[in-house]
């Protein structure tokens, strides 16, 4: 006999569907799985037999072959174990058909017949949605994750015999409590890191709140220990918050990494990764369907911390996905795109030791400097529009009150992004730092004083042509902080201050 | 005699300096060895060449000896735009002169060019490898200001101080004489672009073989040389080490007028200019007082005697006049904001306050960056372009 389920697998950022059809008949006994399976999927074998033992049914000592189709598609992860083991029970009369053409089916089976959620639930229950299902059946886990899709019937099936009677068009098992389902999963509930807790180093703050409000890759750079780290993990709260079609992105983004979630995203998503890690770390691509660090910072921020000590390729590999907002991967067995729209943040010390312009304190001989200087120029540099620099605070300044909290300059942030849609919603973007030449001609009109500025500074050959259009964007960004329809001289100045283009490099005698 | 016969070509140099040069460039790698010791390579360099080969030749003294006697100056690659100069031949700077003064320049940019640089006046603009943002900031207005005034800036190619002043010289439009511790060829690639604007606007000098590459000795060398250009040595900044308060004691033993610029007592950076300021240097605030000691009081009048080309002078008094009325012509909030910037607060963390706004702070730095009155230096700090007026104010 013949039988067929619903499944999805999960390939990248995407899931394909996959019809499993299992089929029964008289020869010598033995459970064969077809289709392009990887291990996880081939191993299904043993649970899914123990599994229909343990829960009273009865294994048929048949031929049994089950077929993921389409054969081209290669199957990944544990989660097919539900669907196979329910078309292997219809196929061998044990299950009434009433639902099985109408359920996806989506979890990993235990030995003892309980079902276990696997990774990627809201992708495969967006995926369900969109393949015209009625419904999913999963374990209680993933439900809440699940029933984000809207329109959806979400089945709990906390064990084989569930399954069946659901599919048997029986009820299913009751959703747990969320809060049930937070002590099994870790939930992070620290609370955000706030702008708050940084004391002194008001300059900085300003500038990181610039960043945020024009969405500008921003490079921190300054001796050890002047809370360049503490700045940057406090970047993400003052962000505007996700809209809902973002945090359902960030959410999919989760859940296919491995973080089952329980509600939408609220947090930007902020990752850090160490200075070691390899290009395709970074991009992904490592094995198939691998995210990168930079999907995974989609809609949120990347922080790399101790930027000259990343290698060459990791860096250079940064480039089409801060150009492009989206990174495509080709392998030799595979090929993806990725949306990997993020806010870049550097932080790197100024010089090897870390102690330039510090006085005294500094040993690097001027070629280590330069060595240094070189690491960090070049094609990465040119992405990043703001370049601040920190310096120790004496003790006094560690007593001042802090320059704003989390809220107000949040606040200011989302006042400034406002704006900014207003005016460039109509070239599809969102944020400054996207806009191109001709977006900067049309939107950026500098008062007199201004333009006097660009040009002395044209004059004096400070900026480049590419260098006075991330100066331009910074500035634009820094007038609508302010509320201002014209870019005026002092946005320009402090749109100068905190320019990329120097401050790495000694005072121009090269 | 058969050397002096050869003084018939065009080649600017007798075949005995050539030699001379040959075999400084042979005993390259033991002289490294001898010459640890300052005084000491004075000293061989003061030998002549068979008491050199004795000195230092070590095993190969024999050899040597031998391709000394069968030297012939075909074997020196010629190199297009290098001319040679030794010390027989007209035109070879006069103030070179002592036991250890080298026999003969390799010289980029022409030596009627060379010539007429060493007649006028001269200042030897030295100090160490590893500067900090202040040292290079005054080597380089220092070097713009003097050659603005028509004053040749000699130097090393070495980092640091050297570097800045060279970049200053060309800034003020000036004729910069660069001496180089190697061979003319063999410069290091990250400093070659500012060497080829060296050469097209002033001079550069070897007294190695082009193609020679350069070692320790050689910088030290190249220090006499620097030093025994000019009647004034600058030290503009200086550990106290003997490798940077050499160029000061050559010229005192040359008996050439010292000058250093103060610096901070507490930083080991000016230990050494500080030093030399205790032990009866002259102190340097600037330009100005280095062209007061070239030229006694009345700079402005001695300046036109000086012989320098007149056209240069007027085009560096305009500048120069340009310069100054930049500085007058402040509002009263920048250049409050400059001295502040020059009394040490230097980041915009520390000069915002209670009375000024930050982006008051930010657009007054940005407006003095584009001025050329503020630079950036390490970790993005703030550092004064040239030294505050004086305090009876704005005359001009």
């Amino acid at each position: 006999m013949l039988a067929r389920a619903h499944a999805f697998t999960i390939d990248g950022l995407h899931t394909r569907h996959v019809a499993v059809e299992v089929d029964v008949r008289a020869g010598l006994p033995s459970f064969t799985i077809v289709g392009l399976a990887d291990a996880a999927v081939r191993e299904a074998r043993e649970r899914i037999g123990a599994a229909i033992r343990n829960s009273g049914y009865e294994f048929p000592t048949r031929r049994i072959t089950a077929n993921l189709a389409p054969g081209d598609v290669p199957k990944a992860g544990p989660g097919l174990d539900l669907a196979i083991a329910c078309a292997l029970l219809a196929a061998s009369d044990q299950l009434r058909r009433e639902r099985l053409d109408s359920v996806a089916l989506f979890g990993e089976l235990g030995l003892d017949g309980g079902v276990r959620p696997a990774h990627g639930t809201l992708a495969v229950a967006q995926a369900t949605r969109r393949a015209g299902l009625a419904a999913i059946a999963l374990a209680g886990e993933g439900a809440h994750e699940a029933s984000l899709v809207e329109g959806l019937e979400v089945a709990v099936v906390e064990h084989l015999t569930s399954a069946v009677r659901v599919l048997s068009g029986g009820e299913a098992d009751p959703l747990p409590s969320p809060r049930a389902v937070a002590g099994r999963v870790s939930c992070a509930g620290a609370a955000e890191p706030d702008l708050a807790d940084v004391r002194g180093q008001h300059h900085a703050v300003n500038a990181i709140v610039i960043a945020a409000a024009g969405g500008h890759n921003c490079l921190l750079s300054g001796p050890p220990g002047t809370g360049k780290t503490m700045l940057a993990q406090r970047v993400a709260s003052i962000l505007p918050p996700l809209s809902r079609d973002e945090a359902i992105e960030v959410t999919r983004i989760q859940s296919l990494a491995g973080a089952p979630a329980q509600r939408l995203a609220q947090r930007r998503p902020f990752r850090a990764p160490h200075h070691s890690i390899t290009a395709a770390g970074l991009v992904g691509g490592a094995q198939r369907g691998r995210l990168g660090e930079v999907v995974l910072a989609h809609n949120g921020v990347l922080f790399l911390d101790e930027l000259s000590e990343f290698s060459r390729p990791t860096l250079e590999a940064l480039r089409q996905p801060l150009e492009d907002g989206r990174v495509s991967i080709v392998r030799a067995r595979h090929a993806a795109v990725y949306p990997t729209r993020f806010m870049l943040l550097g932080a790197t010390n100024p010089c090897p030791c870390g102690y330039a312009g510090e006085g005294d304190r500094c040993g690097c001989s001027e070629s280590e400097m330069a060595r240094h200087r070189r690491r960090l120029s070049g094609p990465l540099l040119d992405r990043i529009d703001l370049l601040v620099n920190l310096q120790r605070t004496d003790a006094s300044g560690l007593r001042e009150r802090p320059l704003m909290s989390s809220r107000h300059a949040r606040e200011r942030v989302m006042r400034a992004r406002e704006r900014q849609a207003a005016r460039l919603g109509q070239d599809g973007i969102s944020a400054n730092a996207h806009m191109d030449v001709r977006m900067l001609h049309a939107h950026v009109r500098l008062d007199e004083r201004g333009e006097q500025m660009m040009l002395a500074a044209a004059r004096r050959g400070l900026l480049s042509a590419r260098a006075e259009h991330r100066v331009l964007r910074v500035a634009r960004t820094i007038a609508d902080l302010h509320a201002s329809k014209r870019v005026r001289a002092t946005d320009i100045g402090a749109a100068l201050a905190l320019r990329t283009d120097t401050g790495l490099a000694r005072g121009g005698a090269q | 005699m058969n050397a002096r016969a050869g003084d018939k070509d065009n080649s600017g140099a007798c075949v005995d300096c050539l030699r001379r040069s040959w075999l400084l460039s042979a005993l390259s790698a033991p002289l490294d060895c001898c010459a640890r010791d300052r005084d000491r390579l004075m000293a061989l360099l003061g030998l002549t060449d068979e008491q050199l080969i004795a000195a230092v030749g070590g095993r190969r003294k024999h050899e040597l000896s031998a391709q000394y006697a069968a030297f012939a100056p075909d074997r020196l690659r010629r190199w297009r735009h290098v001319q040679a100069l030794c010390h027989h031949r007209h035109g070879y700077p006069r103030l070179l002169s002592g036991p250890a003064a080298p026999h003969l320049l390799n010289v980029a940019g022409g030596t009627d060019r060379l010539q007429a640089l060493a007649a006028g006046p001269v200042v030897a603009l030295v100090g160490s490898r590893r500067a900090s943002d202040y040292g290079m900031e005054m080597a380089r207005s220092l070097a713009r200001g003097l050659a603005a005034s028509g004053v040749t800036v000699a130097s090393g190619l070495a980092e640091g101080i050297a570097l800045a002043a060279h970049t200053g010289a060309l800034e003020g439009s000036g004729r910069p004489v660069a001496v180089l511790g190697s061979g003319l060829s063999t410069c290091p690639v990250a400093r070659r672009p500012l060497l080829q604007q060296v050469m097209r606007e002033g001079c550069a000098v070897s007294e190695l073989p082009c193609e020679c590459s350069g070692r320790r000795w050689g910088q030290l060398a190249s220090q006499r040389t620097v030093v025994g250009l000019a009647a004034l040595t600058v030290v503009v900044e200086a550990h106290d080490t003997l490798e940077d308060l050499a160029p000061a004691k050559i010229a005192r033993a040359l008996g050439r007028t010292v000058a250093a610029i103060p610096g901070r007592v507490t930083s080991p950076l000016s230990c050494g200019t500080n030093a030399l300021l205790m032990d009866g240097a002259n102190l340097l605030r600037g330009a100005q007082d280095a062209l007061e000691l070239l030229f006694g009081l009345d700079v402005a009048q001695t300046l036109a005697v000086a012989g320098a080309n007149a056209s240069t002078q007027s085009r560096a008094q305009g500048r120069a006049r340009a310069c100054d009325e930049r500085t007058c012509a402040l509002e009263p909030r920048l250049q409050r904001m400059l001295e502040r910037v020059g009394a040490g607060n230097d980041t915009p963390q520390r000069l915002a306050d209670e009375r000024t706004d930050a982006d008051e702070v930010l657009l007054a730095l940005s407006e003095l960056e584009l001025m050329g009155l503020l630079s950036r230096g390490d970790g993005g700090r703030y550092v004064p372009c040239r030294p505050l007026a004086p305090a009876t104010g704005p005359a001009c």
